[in-house]
């Protein structure tokens, strides 16, 4: 139970300390929306800042992901309000190239990842934020919604074309490159 | 057959996603069981879902950078979790075998416990696989309740029971003897449970030692050559598959 201490005092030790934690969180869904490494990482340190700021406007301990996405996600916006070209799908496509040499395993599941980037990439970004959200955090969708601020069946109606894109990408891929390398599971 | 869907695409999508409430759930799963199709479906959006998970797992996705090129364990992991994806969801297809998976099984993946339940009184043999590998303590509780759950009610029932926690990545934390509470609650079910079985997978501790980080397995808990040849060895030998 939360007996107002926070409210009284600011954030408490234990929940600075949750909210430092989900950072590596909020990269990782960042980067999922933005395919910017940097801009990922300012993102992040950004929600976070914001998320120690307004941690007493947190009313459920229980929803601090959410809550911490919804502000990552407010970020974005501002960001995008402010310049318009963050997406760089060449960039993907450059840094994966640039990759040395590895082991044969490492390099088909760099090229799988690297695929599959590159479809989200293509994706609308309304479509994109909602299925890395539902499919990289397990959120609800009544939480991507939340987050998002739209209702939960435009986030049933963006998942569903977002799956039915990728599905169109990344099938064909599974069964050409990937099922020689199945049989030496055996 | 191909006329119309009596399952939208919407609604399949939020079967496998775990949003739906038990009665639309049941209703689903009735016809994913009855269609071959449908099933199919199911399993490829899975496979979509794990895959977009795979490729974003690394901190800000920085697979490439030469500057994080200290991450060295998670391709590795990477290369075994897509192959594994793989070998569970299209392995009935190339392996021409039986089905690893039966139909309960295809439902329990990725940690549906609500449908595990559903299907538990018609399992045969009693075989159970469960995977952790996502991080999170209350997860790994949760997992936990959920074991414990299982193995009183055919304790009760006198059923046989076989359960498997295999752990890997992330999950591998539940078998850390460091952590008090999880590793006392694992130690009261080994004692109580002895067809409990808990096996780490080498791999994920070879690389976290490798980074130096230290780890001390809790008591009882023994080793796999990795948790991707543990899971496919048990799919393929009929044991159900919980993913956590």
């Amino acid at each position: 139970m939360n007996l107002g201490i926070d409210h009284l005092f600011g954030p408490g030790q234990a929940l600075r300390r949750d909210i430092e934690r989900e950072r590596g969180m909020l990269g990782r869904m960042a980067y999922a929306w933005c395919h910017d490494a940097a801009l990922a990482d300012d993102l992040a340190q950004m929600a976070v800042e914001k998320a120690l700021r307004a941690a007493g406007q947190l009313r459920d301990r229980e929803k601090l992901k959410a809550w911490m996405l919804r502000i990552l996600a407010n970020c974005l916006k501002d960001h995008v309000r402010e310049r318009r070209d963050f997406v760089d799908i060449g960039s993907i496509e450059e840094t994966v190239a640039a990759d040395e040499p590895t082991p044969e395993e490492a390099r088909a599941s760099r090229e799988l990842v690297r695929r599959v980037r590159v479809a989200v990439a293509g994706l609308p970004f309304g479509q994109r934020q909602v299925v890395t959200l539902v499919d990289l955090e397990e959120c609800s969708y009544a939480e991507a919604g939340d987050i998002l601020e739209i209702p939960i069946g435009t986030v049933m109606s963006r998942l569903c074309r977002a799956r039915r894109a990728l599905r169109e990408v990344l099938e064909p891929v599974a069964e050409d490159t990937l099922g020689n390398r199945l049989r030496s599971v055996k | 057959m191909n006329e119309e869907r009596k399952v939208s695409e919407e609604l399949l999508g939020a079967f496998v996603d775990g949003e739906l409430v038990a009665a639309e759930w049941a209703l689903v799963a009735a016809q994913v069981e009855s269609d071959p199709a449908l099933r199919e479906e199911v399993c490829r959006l899975r496979a979509v879902k794990e895959r977009l998970r795979h490729a974003y797992a690394s901190p800000s996705g920085r697979i490439a950078s030469p500057r994080r090129a200290a991450k060295p364990g998670w391709m590795g992991l990477a290369a075994a979790s897509a192959l594994f994806a793989l070998a569970g969801w299209f392995g009935h297809a190339e392996w021409n075998r039986p089905p690893a998976l039966d139909s309960a099984s295809a439902y329990a993946l990725r940690g549906d416990w609500h449908s595990l339940r559903g299907d538990w009184g018609s399992l045969e043999g009693g075989k159970v696989l469960v995977h952790v590998s996502s991080p999170g303590r209350e997860a790994l509780g949760a997992a936990l309740d959920e074991v414990e759950d299982l193995l009183r009610e055919s304790d009760r029932e006198r059923r046989p029971l076989e359960v498997e926690i295999v752990a890997n990545g992330p999950g591998l934390d539940l078998f850390q003897a460091g952590d008090t509470l999880l590793a006392r609650r694992l130690a009261a079910l080994k004692r109580d449970y002895p067809a409990l079985s808990l096996v780490a997978c080498r791999q994920t501790l070879e690389r976290r030692r490798a980074r130096g980080e230290p780890v001390e397995l809790a008591p009882g808990v023994s080793l796999a050559p990795s948790a991707l040849h543990e899971v496919v060895e048990r799919l393929r030998a009929g044991w159900v598959y919980v993913r956590v």
